[in-house]
């Protein structure tokens, strides 16, 4: 509301007219290049092969066929699939947050012994590939038994390096005026974690839910390591059955794509709503 | 005073460290954390960072899995990715890419966050739409630009061929594969950049926005003075998981060039994947994949200095 | 209240999943049908046909059951050599498309020597293999894998582009090709789609059909001789002065390029003809032209289909590779995919022989060529040498010098002694 009110006085000056219609040029360029292929995208998953191929660079079909969307429905497993990636991508970003917070607080808040050694092993966990990890992970799971199971797909994943790194940040600038208030009416670290620090780091926590989210649901690689029989797989694992090297039928490629997109797309749209709320100064004079 | 210089002066100050903790105090303080961090460090210890210790060990060794015997040869792998043309290469694309992508991501990235701000129902249908790209699978996303992007049927081709220009083989040609790989980076980040950059933005104080519009301050001297100081943590964040993740930078390069053509867009990690899946080389690929966490410690280590040491005013 | 809800789904969810975990993972079953695994990279078009072979298998043998798993081959190819190392991979799989990635396996032991061959039923009919096949699979003596199919190239071609350029029918000599695709390069088409990475070979084909090859019968490269060099300087200098092809292409992209007709020919397996033919293509399939000395050669191309040493059903394994290359079940996978049969019992199979697009690659197969069989490093030799050789020349690198150092490094690779 208020950059509103900021954008409306600030019209006034010429100058910053010049700034507003920048401004749009700026995101009409960037809207058209960011676009145009998901448009493609979405038009090929309703083209006929022949269609697509004399008119590659058509962007509105010619021939419309629902032969990627159906091909994809009776070829997989669909509702199933569906399922096991909402569990997977689900159930492991709510672990995410919890315990990613929770590591977060003690790093930003707690000044404990080995707190230094603990920040850079979690940074280094996001210094190595997937690639080299591969083989060891896997036995590991082997002796685990925790190969082709939901725990072994969902337990490795359940913390984040990533948020963990992005909550510390974000709790740092909180300010520890905010703590100290809480800790005058008695509150223990638990309390303040939660009943301070967690509100008010909303848009932090937001954040961190849709971008674990997102890649959980769009990981491809892990859930191929840990499973090895289709009913665990997730959908965009599934997905790639339809491709190869020498690719036939770009409709049902296109499909799968589109529709592995709509959900993410639809989370991310619903969480913006959390980005809002900025920094509480509730609780101070 | 203008109440802009105060607030910066304010927010820049690091929480203080005066008041040093008794020992005693500490290792109760302690007690507490290893219960915060145990979920987590349980899960990275087990599953990603003795997995890494396990791969310096496969790194002295000519290892290969399910071999009977795993020869010793302590340092032999490193020594041999010195004298390896493809890893030079390697390293040298895997640093262009990550000095011009996070460039060019942070400025976009930021650019966006302050492009979009607002929380009308427009803003929030550009920020979805600028965010899709990062969304999409990246098997699917790659085959669309291999399309859009083919000299002889794809969509640029048609529009280039519209305006008069000759097609222009994007991702054939040895010179123009790399800057494509790169440009198709950015576009598929620059919304995970815009929306972390706007959670920080969101964290500014409105209060310090309201004084400095009363104070009559303009837009660009808001942005220096006031955002840009305050989203700090923001900006390091940012910065750095791009650049650990661009040196890393696998699955975009893997789905749309293999590394070619003639290695143009070869980078560390497609060098690694081969080195250690097509050749089966495991040793070999641990120790070049080793090489890359040293230079990410580095780098990493450089960035965090250089922001927090950072003149303020 | 969000907050509470968070925390109650989570500690939820991880108090299910610590029991799950505690409670340990799969069962063997005691008793009933022996379960088999099966894993393959046959995503695509032609999967279709190898469910098939499965859901076949199964009606008939009711006492094992298998299942199939179709991952992407570069999945698998993180996953096998530990999955088997561990005992916990698959019992049968296809580890790759290409047949030389065996060796590695073999050399770990990861791979079952296959002893239950014969004619009877169930019985692995090593005999009606073709030689090259069996050879290529063979190691110290010992079969080690069955292929699990078997393609051939041929030459695909746009009926219409020839139509236009005065062409009445498709070459039959190699020097009618090479005229023929610079007769069909104009008008903002090029007289052939040729690929040279992430395809089915195209290139050793050409340099076969000028009397050239990459490595001898000791391994040693003979890139540089004199035949080697001629071999793909012919074509080279097409592609580079003549412009007949693109340079750089993947397979998909030559693909697509002839799909949508931008290409006049294209030399590629039995995959492609359906999708040419929805792509709109007047399309035609012709045997490849005869080679400079007047022989028919074409690429054959083979996955392996083998049989982990850690198994713990050999014998029902076993009988299911058997089943896989079975005569009646080699004809229908044939019928369903349009794929060249495997066995050459088959050859004069009159159903097959009736179908016209199983016909032309089913007759070449006597005279297919497999790519870099048996050569140490084989896929070393293919991703980091020819392929990026090819790369270079055809951007206009110099064919002596650049076969010269790639031969010399070839040697290395394999291990040539006879220099």
């Amino acid at each position: 509301m208020s950059t509103d009110t900021y954008s409306s006085r600030a019209a006034r000056s010429p100058r910053t007219a010049a700034l507003k219609s920048a401004r749009w040029i700026f995101l009409g360029i960037g809207l058209v290049v960011t676009l145009v292929p998901f448009l493609w995208m979405l038009s090929v998953s309703f083209r006929t092969q022949s269609d697509l191929f004399q008119h590659p660079a058509n962007l509105i079909p010619r021939e419309w066929t629902l032969h990627g969307y159906t091909a994809v429905w009776e070829q997989l497993p669909f509702l199933r699939l569906v399922v096991n990636t909402f569990v997977f991508a689900g159930g492991a970003t709510l672990l995410c947050l919890v315990f990613d917070s929770m590591c977060a607080y003690a790093l930003a808040r707690i000044d404990f012994p080995g707190r230094n050694i603990c920040f850079w092993l979690v940074l280094a966990t996001l210094m190595v590939p997937f690639q080299v990890t591969v083989i060891p992970v896997f036995i590991e799971l082997f002796h685990l038994n925790w190969l082709n199971t939901y725990q072994g797909l969902v337990i490795p994943r359940a913390t984040s390096a990533f948020g963990i790194f992005l909550l510390r940040q974000f709790f740092m600038s909180i300010p520890r005026e905010l703590d100290e208030a809480a800790r005058i009416d008695g509150a223990g670290h638990l309390r303040i974690y939660w009943n301070v620090i967690l509100p008010n780091a909303k848009p932090a926590l937001a954040t961190v839910a849709v971008i674990n989210f997102m890649n959980l649901w769009n990981d491809l690689l892990w859930p191929l390591v840990v499973t090895s029989s289709p009913e665990m797989r997730t959908l965009p694992a599934a997905l790639t059955l339809f491709g190869g090297n020498h690719v036939t039928d770009y409709a049902v490629l296109m499909a799968g794509a589109t529709i592995s997109l709509l959900p993410l797309a639809a989370a991310f749209f619903l969480a913006q709503r959390y980005f809002v709320a900025g920094v509480a100064t509730t609780g101070l004079k | 005073m203008s109440s802009i210089d105060v607030a910066v002066r304010e927010g820049a100050q690091a929480p203080s460290r005066a008041d040093r903790p008794r020992a005693a105090r500490r290792w109760s303080r302690g007690r507490a954390a290893w219960l915060f961090i145990a979920p987590s460090m349980l899960i990275l210890g087990v599953f990603v960072l003795w997995p890494i210790v396990a791969s310096l060990w496969y790194s002295l060794h000519d290892w290969t899995v399910g071999a009977a015997q795993q020869p010793w040869v302590g340092l032999g792998n490193y020594t041999e990715l010195m004298h390896d043309d493809q890893f030079w290469n390697a390293l040298g694309n895997t640093l262009v890419i990550t000095v011009v992508s996070v460039v060019v991501l942070v400025v976009l990235g930021f650019l966006l966050a302050l492009a979009l701000m607002g929380e009308g129902w427009g803003t929030r249908f550009v920020r979805s739409a600028f965010f899709f790209p990062t969304v999409v699978s990246l098997t699917s996303i790659g085959l669309v630009w291999r399309f859009l992007l083919d000299p002889n049927i794809g969509l640029v081709d048609g529009v280039l061929q519209s305006v008069g220009l000759p097609s222009v083989n994007w991702l054939q040609s040895t010179t123009l594969a790399l800057p494509t790989v790169i440009f198709v980076d950015i576009w598929k980040t620059t919304g995970f950049t815009m929306i972390i950059l706007l959670a920080g933005l969101k964290g500014v104080p409105q209060e310090m926005l309201e004084a400095a519009r009363l104070d009559g301050a303009s837009a660009p001297r808001i942005v220096r003075s006031i955002m840009l100081p305050t989203i700090r943590p923001t900006m390091l964040f940012a910065t750095l998981i791009l650049t650990i993740q661009s040196l890393q930078l696998f699955d975009l390069v893997y789905v749309m060039t293999g590394g070619g053509p003639v290695f143009a867009t070869d980078t560390l990690v497609t060098k690694v994947f081969r080195e250690g899946f097509v050749n089966f080389q495991t040793g070999y690929a641990s120790a070049i994949s080793w090489v890359l966490f040293a230079l990410i410690v580095l780098v990493s280590a450089l960035q965090l200095r250089f922001f927090r040491y950072n003149d303020v005013d | 209240m969000n907050r509470r809800i968070l925390v109650a789904s989570s500690s939820a969810l991880a108090c299910a999943l610590a029991l799950a975990a505690c409670s340990g993972g799969s069962s063997d079953s005691s008793s009933g049908p022996v379960e088999l695994t099966v894993w393959t990279g046959f995503t695509g078009g032609d999967r279709p046909g190898y469910d098939q072979i499965v859901k076949d298998f199964n009606a008939s043998h009711p006492n094992i059951k298998v299942t199939m798993d179709v991952q992407p081959w570069d999945t698998i190819q993180q996953k096998l050599p530990s999955a088997w190392v561990t005992g916990q991979g698959p019992d049968i799989a296809a580890p790759s498309s290409d047949p030389n990635v065996i060796a590695q396996y073999v050399k770990t032991g990861s791979v079952l020597p296959l002893t239950a061959t014969g004619t009877r039923d169930g019985q692995i009919d090593t005999a009606a293999f073709p030689k090259t096949l069996n050879d290529v699979f063979t190691y110290d003596g010992k079969l080690y894998a069955v292929p699990a199919n078997y393609a051939t190239l041929s030459l695909y071609y746009n009926k219409k582009a020839f139509a236009d350029a005065g062409i009445s029918a498709p070459p039959k000599t190699v020097e009618e090709f090479k005229a023929d695709a610079v007769k069909l390069t104009k008008d903002g088409q090029y007289g052939l789609a040729l690929a040279d990475n992430n395809t089915i070979q195209m290139w050793p084909l050409l340099q076969w059909l000028e009397g050239g090859d990459i490595v001898d019968s000791n391994n040693c490269s003979v890139l540089q001789t004199p035949e080697g060099q001629n071999s793909l300087k012919t074509w080279t200098d097409l592609v580079v002065k003549d412009k007949i092809a693109p340079v750089g292409l993947t397979g998909a992209e030559a693909d697509s390029l002839f799909s949508a007709g931008k290409a006049a020919m294209e030399m590629n397996g039995p995959w492609a003809a359906s999708g040419f033919k929805d792509a709109g293509i007047d399309l035609g399939i012709a045997t490849i032209p005869l080679a400079q000395d007047g022989d028919a050669v074409t690429l054959g191309s083979t996955a392996p289909l083998a049989v982990s040493a850690k198994t713990k059903h050999p014998k029902e394994a076993q009988e299911f590779v058997a089943y896989w290359t079975s005569k009646d079940v080699q004809r229908t996978f044939s019928k369903t995919t349009g794929f060249p049969p495997l066995r050459t019992d088959l050859a004069d199979d009159s159903e097959l022989a009736a179908d016209p697009t199983i016909s032309v690659f089913a007759s070449q197969v006597p005279d297919a060529r497999l790519y870099l069989p048996h050569v140490p490093n084989a896929t070393q030799v293919d991703a980091e040498q020819y392929v990026p050789m090819i790369g270079k020349i055809t951007r206009g690198a110099d064919v002596a010098s650049e076969t010269t150092s790639t031969g010399a490094a070839i040697d290395g690779l394999t291990g040539c002694t006879s220099k």
